[in-house]
């Protein structure tokens, strides 16, 4: 090998170990269950919604359950966007609203039986899948959190948003970490156990 | 030196960039995106609707004949996957390749999506108005066609799609539905009710100890291969059946077996009596035939025999010795026995080694009768295209619709077929997607898929009591502009009788009252709706019915002295088309994943191919991926050469299905059509096409290209000897046989 060769191969090695830290700026780190800093902080972009939800209304101000609303996350991969007619279920008993523009809007769509075209806050590569289920199965129902800490450890704290905005870098190196640490099995042990490290777990 | 270097970083730079952009443009979403796609939601959905969890809707498999229960994974409104419904007793829960490639025919991209109506020497897309207003024009209420004026051509069509098409042909007084399938299996039906009775015996594989196939791939191309696979796992559980396969090229059974034997096509039957010559000898079987035809059985003496079959005679002598030492046996006759001029003598030779050996009502019984007899399918045949092309050619026949079916590209070339048709005026194709017949038409309606429509479906081939298929749309219609082909058979109906079908607002509400009028027959109490909900939610009706006997008719055996074809210098080659599992006759073509799958044998993929024997391309030099010219009397093809040891020296062999020149992005250019080189050689008692009695003549053109196949080289495992083999004459067979005969 040539000493101009080597020198490549530095210098490729170099812009290899440079490429992954600009692709992962975010250190490791923070405890599960923090939505403070864990060294994977990463705001996404403001995501213009058909209808400005108010997420801090209902799940801040109301402390209305995740799972009410999102009633697919503990049954399915996706959590899923309500059914519009469970949006009606309330809205067309709650007299104080209707004439706010958004609830408005809401009763255009129920009269012309057309879904709302929400935009994906939270989209995945399409390589990856992810599963709700699992992982509210597991932290909600056995670990006994609270949900708004459950969900909160990917999407943050929704209730004190309007509109969801992506807060955490949902990178690998995130869900990895996450993976690594010990966490209980259930409630009422002490025994713990790590999330899967197999590729094909999320790569199928 | 140094401008190699640059090289290299050069070679790394565009790796780098290029490489990646065109990876990542090639592979969807593939980065963590927010506000880009929106999220499907519903308003109103029913209560079991889970997004992202499948949900299982009964339905039945439209690919073959076979009439296999399926179900169909839906989620978000999708049909993403089928798989066998096990209420059905034909699949049995079970499904075959053929049938999952099913939503392939649904998501075709070259589907049809509007009618089409020609205009100058093209079709042009025109809309249901235009289409219907043609239609009416031609067959509405003041229609005055009438008789032989009109034929309505379809492969096999069964269910209440039969009954209304038969109304729709009464209406016109014309008897001219002509059921036509390229590979009909109507010579075995034919000498198969001359000699046991019955046209389709249903055939018990798992209770025999002996199977002796004459050419018949139960496994891939039967009549009901889903059945019949789980038929054959439990034939194989201990104590283990024996299969003997007896074909001039091996089929996807032949591979399957433990003694394949190559024979010279067309003297299965010889080879037949040959055995039945052996067995009556025995004492137990003496007495088994009447004394006329046993006398003309010593003809068949081993040494005549083996000459003519070119099986040798001590393999006839241990086969013989096998079936007395192992009852009950089945003894089966397939297709490469059946296609010849002395196709019908060759089958009814074959089942005679049934009546001998008492095989009847031990594994071999009769079919129950249907208690719905006009919905069984229509059998189909090739004498009766013979028949339409007549009264085309003669001008007779002004209208002909078409459906299930594509002769321009099945129909032999000496039939002249799509020449004649166009001597028709107007001519309807009914498709779900443009084939070579369907671009000759003047009107081409475009259909549902099968996973979009309503019917019902009965199966030829009933395995255990008889069984209603219910099809239902397993998703919503794709294409808005696309009818199922019963709404418009209907509405010709409506127009032409406005009071008889006045109650049907559309073909789903004529199928309900129909199927729910059947309740007494499934001895059902239930209200209609309620029977009609678990007919859906099962897709099947079942009706438990014992088998019936066969009755042996000896008689129809027409023995002589032992005949074979004479040699042909011209045409020295037999011609054994083969039937691919997957492509059949070519409809399924335009299925990229059937295209895709290596063949069973060969490994091939998205090609054709000439089959040779190693040691006649040794003789004549030929080396894999050789192009040869395969000419018959009547055509010829340019094909590669693959050199395939289970195939006898004297044959060459072809798959049928590719070189479609109109059927898709899928089908079009890929090999070639050997239907084409078919000789015009008819079985002599039922003037059905002897498909496999063409006689070719190989050529090199000098020409060799790789043929693409997932299998290594051919030179036996390269040396390694991972799987010991033993040619068949030299395997012990005597250690099988305890006695051996004569």
């Amino acid at each position: 090998m040539t000493v101009r060769m080597k020198i490549m191969l530095v210098w490729l090695s170099l812009l290899m170990i440079c490429g992954s830290a600009i692709a992962e700026p975010f250190v490791q780190g923070g405890a599960i269950g923090s939505q403070t800093d864990d060294g994977f902080n990463a705001l996404g972009p403001v995501v213009e919604q058909p209808i400005e939800f108010p997420h801090n209304t209902h799940a801040g101000q109301m402390g209305i359950n995740c799972m009410y609303c999102h009633t697919y996350a503990r049954r399915s991969a996706v959590s899923g966007i309500p059914r519009l007619d469970k949006c009606m279920g309330c809205h067309k008993l709650i007299e104080s609203v209707k004439d706010k523009p958004r609830i408005k809007k809401l009763f255009e769509y129920w009269e012309k039986k057309q879904a709302i075209p929400w935009k994906k806050v939270h989209d995945l590569p399409d390589f990856v899948r992810f599963n709700h289920e699992r992982h509210i199965q597991r932290f909600y129902f056995r670990e006994d959190r609270p949900v708004r800490e459950v969900c909160g450890y990917c999407h943050g704290d929704v209730a004190s948003m309007t509109t969801a905005r992506r807060v955490k870098a949902l990178s690998m190196g995130w869900c990895v970490s996450c993976h690594q640490k010990d966490h209980l099995e259930n409630v009422s042990t002490t025994k713990t156990s790590n999330g899967p490290n197999d590729c094909w777990q999320c790569h199928k | 030196m140094s401008s190699s270097i640059i090289d290299r970083r050069g070679f790394l730079r565009v790796l780098g960039i290029s490489g990646t952009a065109a990876t990542l443009a090639g592979c969807g979403n593939t980065s963590i995106e927010s506000g880009v796609e929106l999220v499907e939601s519903y308003v109103q959905p029913e209560d079991f609707v889970v997004p992202g969890v499948g949900v299982y809707y009964a339905s039945t498999c439209a690919q073959c004949g076979s009439g296999c229960g399926i179900m169909g994974r839906v989620r978000e409104g999708r049909i993403l996957k089928l798989e066998g419904n096990p209420q059905s007793v034909i699949s049995g829960g079970k499904i075959c390749g053929l049938g999952q490639a099913g939503v392939q025919v649904h998501y075709n991209p070259d589907r049809l999506t509007t009618p089409m109506m020609r205009d100058g020497d093209g079709l042009k897309p025109v809309s249901w108005e235009k289409a219907g207003a043609a239609l009416s024009a031609r067959l509405g209420a003041s229609s005055p066609i009438s008789g032989e004026q009109i034929a309505f051509l379809t492969g096999e069509i069964s269910g209440h799609q039969r009954v209304l098409l038969d109304l729709f042909m009464d209406s016109f007084k014309s008897t001219n539905h002509v059921v036509y399938e390229a590979l009909s299996p109507a010579i075995g039906q034919a000498a198969n009710k001359a000699v046991l009775g019955v046209e389709q015996p249903v055939l018990q594989i798992d209770k025999a100890r002996l199977i002796l196939s004459f050419g018949n791939d139960f496994l891939g191309t039967g009549p009901s291969p889903v059945h019949m696979a789980a038929q054959y796992a439990r034939f194989r559980k201990a104590p283990r059946g024996t299969l003997i396969q007896i074909e001039p090229r091996m089929t996807l059974t032949g591979a399957n077996a433990d003694r394949w034997y190559a024979i010279k096509p067309g003297t299965e039957g010889i080879f037949a009596l040959g055995l039945a010559n052996s067995l009556v000898q025995h004492q137990a079987y003496a007495h088994a035939l009447p004394a006329d035809i046993a006398s003309v059985l010593k003809l068949y003496d081993k040494e005549t025999v083996s000459e003519l079959t070119g099986v040798h005679a001590d393999t006839l002598s241990h086969i013989a010795g096998m079936l007395w030492e192992n009852s009950p046996s089945l003894v089966l006759a397939g297709p490469s026995a059946e296609g010849h001029a002395n196709g019908f003598q060759n089958v009814a030779a074959i089942q005679l080694l049934n009546l001998i050996l008492e095989n009847n009502g031990k594994t071999l019984q009769g079919q129950p009768a249907h208690p719905f007899p006009q919905l069984e399918p229509a059998r189909s045949s090739t004498a009766a295209l013979a028949k339409l092309d007549a009264l085309m050619a003669s001008g007779q026949c002004q209208t002909l619709l078409v459906m299930g079916c594509n002769p321009v590209f099945t129909a032999p070339a000496f039939v002249h077929f799509a020449k004649h048709m166009e001597k028709v005026p107007f001519k309807v194709a009914f498709a779900t997607q443009l084939d070579e017949t369907a671009n000759q038409c003047d009107l081409v309606l475009p259909l549902l898929s099968p996973l979009e429509a309503f019917g019902t479906h009965v199966a030829g081939y009933q395995p255990k009591g008889v069984e209603v298929m219910i099809q239902q749309p397993l998703m919503e219609r794709l294409y808005p502009e696309t009818r199922a082909f019963g709404d418009i058979l209907l509405d010709l109906l409506k127009q032409r009788n406005p009071t008889a079908y006045k109650a049907f607002p559309d073909y789903y509400a004529y199928l309900k009252t129909a199927v729910t009028k059947a309740k007494p027959v499934f001895k059902s109490s239930a209200s209609d709706d309620d029977f009609w909900e678990d007919a859906l939610r099962n897709g099947v009706l079942h009706l438990e019915l014992p088998p019936t006997g066969l009755q042996a008719h000896t008689e129809a055996l027409k023995l002589g002295k032992p005949q074979v074809s004479e040699s042909d210098t011209q045409y020295p080659f037999y011609f054994v088309p083969s039937i691919k599992a997957d492509l059949r006759d070519g409809r399924h073509a335009n299925l990229p994943w059937l295209q895709e799958s290596p063949d069973p044998l060969t490994t091939i993929v998205w090609d054709s191919w000439v089959e040779i024997h190693p040691s006649t391309a040794a003789e004549m030099q030929i080396r894999e991926g050789d192009i040869l010219s395969v000419q018959s009397a009547t055509g010829i093809v340019r094909v590669k050469a693959y050199l395939f040891p289970g195939i006898q020296p004297d044959t060459v062999s072809m798959p049928l299905g590719q070189g479609h020149s109109q059927y898709g992005r899928y089908a079009n250019d890929v090999g070639v059509n050997p239907f084409k080189i078919l000789n015009p050689i008819f079985d002599e008692r039922t003037g059905e096409l002897a498909m496999y009695a063409t006689r070719v003549v190989i050529k090199k053109t000098g020409e060799n290209a790789m043929v693409v196949k997932d299998e290594g080289p051919t030179n036996v495992q390269q040396g390694r000897k991972l799987v010991a083999t033993l040619a068949a004459d030299q395997a012990a067979l005597a250690k099988e046989v305890s006695r051996v005969t004569q």
